[in-house]
């Protein structure tokens, strides 16, 4: 559980940081967004203390974090930066096994946890143990620093625009990833990111800064329908936001049981997010669609009405 | 060029053609009756006459019509016939010695021309061996049978050579010169290696000191080298004088003292310059994480800034030796001793074959430095950076 207190920060005249409180509970995926240099990076680093805070106070499970040891500190936390900051000079292997090195762990240790996670992570050990970072693509080379980050298996997750460089493709192939990695681990994690679509994708809490404060923070949904300001809702997409929310639900929270009439021709999965088939409609020109499990078997059905839910 | 064919390789076929035109329109020898007196040029058919002349034509045209369609196989051909080349040139010299030579006291100088097809044939075979990609142990190994061709000829036939002459009347002095100018390198830049790197990771600490440093440093570098030695005389032949115990370390007005500390000087702000660009220079990511990994300031120097830096700080020590090297040379004129000393001497006596009998080894100490240092920092970056 990761506290903060009033937490400002200055560098010099400036405030970066604004007497912000904010609480991310054990387990939970909070996302910062706002515009540039509004302060998401300078509270993540405060956390792992790369940054001191001005004033305030920042607790991990209860505790300051000014009272621990800040190298100890960053060794429990895990960290990973937009441009990777893999090292050059390492190979795959040995900068994944760098954070259990610096903690002693024996060397069979480190490398049995170092295959564990490229396997995690889809990095085949054969393939990629040996490679240096400049072989690797900004995917895989993102992905080895999840596993740096994930090594010495930390309670807490920072994360800075991890997926900010990669194509829309790979990146969310990794937003997907990360929940599955997610749902297995329960890490608490701070994410920091430009895009909307993936924040709302990824938060359990959904924090909106401004000028180094909170403006809002809540579930993503809460967000969307009740921004407290224009700026908020211009974040979370203004005039989009029914698309927005549309893309957090699914299909198959919206669909019917077959009914008697004939089925509609085109189909979408039960599974897929409600703007997908909001835009097969568009695409086609029709207002219902069938819907269909993962082994392509109609399960549903799903008409204008019921996918915009109006009440009738 | 269709049809997958190689194109010409046209650096080969100028470097031979011009060797070609060298060959037939350049003295290739002088034959002077003792050590003063200037030579008499000779063309290579005036000294061995045609019989001789144009049939070596025929490797040199050979590699000309190898180089025009430049496959492995032919390449590996004219590579073997370039260092033919090199190897036969001491023979000649040889056969122009026993034919031209006949007083004890003459002499036979190198011609243009030699000079020239050495140069040329040399560029040649760093041509081929790139084109080739042969890895440089294989390069230097190819040297081999051209310097046992020379030592084999200087030993037995080329006592007339005017260069060996002179190398022969100073053969103690020689050695002793090699030395006194490799330890006067080492020591400068033995000691510019540690007051540079102690010297930058200070700037990097304190903002204040980077601007003055530079400043002080480049401003150093201005001076021509032989007004430093100049400048130095006074203070250290004072200081000699104050101190009996600076004075018995040898220390004084001349010799190795201003010398080593000119050379010193000079040879800090490419050490400085090149070490402090080096840290300041690793990516400040590689850093940020290294630190958010939990590293110690000490493990980030130590196991990241550091070998991150090492190939170009390593690239400083190269650039210093080289001209720390040449330097070298002029210290001589204050009494430093070192190949320079022959330089002058041969100035001084108009003799131009003692002057390159310390010219030659200064020029191939640089070469000899360079490539030593460049293969160094080649294995440091195989470790995959950049
Ligand atoms: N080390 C520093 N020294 C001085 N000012 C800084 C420092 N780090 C950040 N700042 C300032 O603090 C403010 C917040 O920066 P921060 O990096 O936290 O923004 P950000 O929200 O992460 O922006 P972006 O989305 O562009 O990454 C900016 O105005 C920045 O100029
Ligand atoms: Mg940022």
């Amino acid at each position: 559980m990761i506290e903060l207190f009033e937490v400002t920060k200055r560098f010099g005249e400036e405030v970066a940081v604004d007497g912000i409180s904010l609480r991310v509970e054990k387990g939970e995926l909070c996302v910062l967004v706002g515009t540039s240099g509004c302060g998401k990076s300078t509270t993540l680093r405060m956390i792992n203390r790369l940054i001191e805070h001005s004033d305030g106070e920042i607790h991990l499970n209860g505790q300051p974090v000014r009272t621990f040891d800040e190298v100890a500190l960053r060794r429990r936390i895990g960290y990973v930066i937009q441009s990777t900051g893999l090292f050059p000079h390492w190979t795959v292997a040995r900068n994944i096994g760098l954070v259990p090195r610096l903690l002693k762990w024996p060397r069979g240790e480190v490398r049995e946890r170092v295959e564990a996670l490229m396997a995690l992570l889809g990095l085949p050990v054969a393939e990629f143990a040996d490679k240096y970072p400049h072989q690797l693509s900004g995917g895989q080379a993102q992905r080895v620093g999840v596993a740096r980050a994930l090594a010495a298996d930390p309670e807490i997750l920072l994360m800075d625009e991890p997926f900010g460089a990669l194509d829309p493709i790979t990146r969310e192939a990794l937003q997907h990833e990360l929940l599955d990695l997610q749902a297995r681990l329960h890490k608490t994690i701070v994410f920091v990111t430009h895009d909307m679509d993936e924040a709302l994708r990824l938060a359990d809490r959904l924090v909106v800064m401004r000028q180094g404060r909170i403006v809002q923070q809540g579930p993503p949904l809460e967000l969307l329908h009740e921004p407290v300001d224009d700026f908020v809702a211009s974040m979370l997409g203004g005039e989009e936001r029914g698309l927005k929310e549309a893309a957090l639900t699914r299909v198959r929270d919206r669909m019917l049981p077959l009914g008697p009439r004939l089925l509609a021709h085109e189909r979408v999965a039960a599974q897929a997010p409600l703007h997908q088939a909001l835009s097969l409609m568009l695409w086609h020109r029709v207002d219902r669609l069938t819907v269909v499990d993962d082994d392509d078997i109609p399960i549903g059905e799903l008409s204008l009405r019921r996918l915009v839910g109006s009440k009738s | 060029m269709g049809q997958g064919r190689p194109v010409p390789n046209v650096v080969l076929i100028a470097l031979l053609l011009a060797g070609v035109v060298a060959w037939l329109t350049l003295p290739a020898v002088s034959v002077a009756p003792n050590r003063i007196v200037p030579g008499t040029p000779l063309l290579a058919q005036e000294a061995l006459g045609w019989g001789v002349t144009l049939p070596a034509l025929v490797p040199m045209l050979a590699v000309v019509v190898l180089g025009w369609r430049p496959e492995p196989a032919r390449l590996r051909l004219a590579l073997a016939l370039v260092v033919a080349l090199l190897a036969a040139m001491p023979l000649w010299l040889s056969a122009a010695a026993a034919a031209l030579v006949e007083a004890a006291q003459a002499r036979l100088g190198i011609g243009a021309a030699l000079w020239l097809l050495l140069f040329l044939w040399l560029l040649a075979l760093i041509e081929l061996r790139a084109r080739l990609a042969l890895p440089r142990p294989l390069g230097w190994a190819l040297l081999l049978p051209v310097l046992l061709a020379w030592w084999g000829c200087l030993s037995l036939w080329l006592a007339p050579l005017a260069l060996y002459r002179e190398y022969q009347g100073r053969s103690d002095q020689f050695l002793d010169a090699i030395g006194q100018h490799l330890a006067l390198v080492g020591a400068a830049v033995g000691a510019a290696l540690v007051l540079g790197v102690g010297l930058a990771l200070a700037m990097r600490r304190y903002a204040g000191l980077r601007r003055a440093g530079f400043g002080v440093l480049n401003f150093l570098q201005t001076i021509p080298s032989i007004a430093l030695f100049g400048l130095l005389l006074a203070p250290l032949a004072w200081l000699s004088a104050r101190f009996d115990w600076l004075a018995a370390l040898g220390v004084s007005g001349i010799g190795w003292a201003p010398a080593w500390l000119a050379l010193l000087g000079y040879s800090l702000l490419p050490m400085v310059r090149n070490t402090f660009v080096a840290l300041d220079e690793v990516d400040p990511a590689v850093i940020e994480s290294a630190r958010g990994m939990g590293m110690s300031r000490r493990q980030v120097f130590l196991q990241v800034r550091l070998p991150l830096a090492l190939p170009v700080v390593l690239e400083g020590i190269r650039i210093t030796t080289v001209q720390a090297v040449g330097l070298t040379a002029v210290a001589a004129l204050i009494g430093a001793g070192g190949l320079g000393t022959f330089v002058f001497q041969g100035l001084g006596q108009a003799a131009m074959d003692l002057v390159l009998l310390g010219a030659l080894p200064i020029i191939a100490l640089a070469l000899i430095a360079d490539a030593l240092l460049s293969a160094l920092a080649d294995c440091l970056r195989q470790g995959g950076a950049t």
